[in-house]
């Protein structure tokens, strides 16, 4: 059984390595009521399989998602990007926050078989895997103006 | 020398990103081409063979892995240089790339500076 504290941790660890290194934005925890949760507006997934069976999704408003594809591609604020481009971005934040998190696991719960990432319209990560399954979820304040939450769905697998 | 790169990736994001990434490495290529996944990169290589190929491990229609293999069947692409680009990074997986044919593996997320390690021994 993996500690949701540990999680916890992990989640926020991995997020803070990928936005540090590949996004450029500072990160960190949230610790205020969620009184914007509902902004949350896209919801990038990224499914694996193994001895943890589940979900990792990263859901954020609009603006915070393009703020980061911007930051991702080096694109100035005054510039247009295109929603496809911000949707992908996303994407490959899921991608390799769940590689952070495979690598970090790794010890604990093996190899992870991890799926390519979805992106879309969406609020909320709806638990759908049945009794005995986890959810750990992780409010993440994004340069003290966005408001994220990142979260880990998940069973351990018996077989 | 001038040297030609194709980056594969099934995300068009992910490769204006590993452009900006080698961009700020200070690494210098002669072209650029892009594919989407294994198809599209076959289909381009059968135009004419590339100095260094980057490629993602996960992607739709050919994987990379599945990629390497082929890639490592063409003649012309013998002296093509393979650097694989993914979040997967289990020994595992990096052993078996590089049995198949790649030369090098670089881990998301990665930094100008990491391009510039494992690219240069090739740029000359």
């Amino acid at each position: 059984m993996i500690e949701q504290v540990c999680l916890n941790e992990l989640l926020l660890e991995s997020a803070k390595e990928i936005f540090e290194t590949m996004v450029f934005m500072d990160l960190a925890e949230c610790t205020e009521p969620a009184e914007n949760a509902e902004d949350c507006a896209l919801l990038g997934t990224i499914t694996f399989k193994g001895a943890l069976e589940g979900c990792l999704a990263f859901c954020c408003s609009v603006p915070c998602a393009r703020a980061i594809a911007m930051n991702m591609l080096g694109i100035d604020t005054s510039e247009e990007i295109a929603e496809e481009d911000v949707c992908d971005a996303i994407g490959e934040i899921c991608n390799m926050v769940m590689g952070s998190v495979k690598k970090r696991l790794a010890e604990s719960a093996g190899n992870l078989e991890v799926s390519i990432p979805s992106v879309v319209s969406g609020r909320q990560l709806k638990n759908n895997m049945g009794e005995g399954s986890h959810k750990t979820t992780v409010k993440i304040n994004i340069e003290d103006e966005y408001v994220t939450e990142l979260s880990l769905l998940y069973h351990e697998n018996s077989n | 020398m001038s040297k030609s790169l194709l980056i594969v990736d099934d995300s068009a994001t992910m490769r204006k990103i590993v452009m900006r990434t080698i961009r700020m490495s200070g690494l210098d290529f002669e072209t650029t081409e892009e594919a989407g996944n294994g198809v599209e990169a076959l289909e381009k290589l059968s135009a004419g063979p590339v100095d260094i190929m980057l490629c993602d491990v996960n992607m739709p229609e050919m994987s990379g892995t599945e990629l390497v293999k082929e890639v490592r069947k063409l003649s012309d692409c013998e002296n093509t240089k393979i650097i694989m680009v993914s979040t997967e990074s289990s020994q595992e997986l990096i052993d078996g790339v590089i049995a198949d044919g790649a030369n090098g593996f670089i881990t998301k997320p990665f930094t100008p500076e990491k391009f510039q390690e494992k690219l240069s021994p090739f740029m000359n």
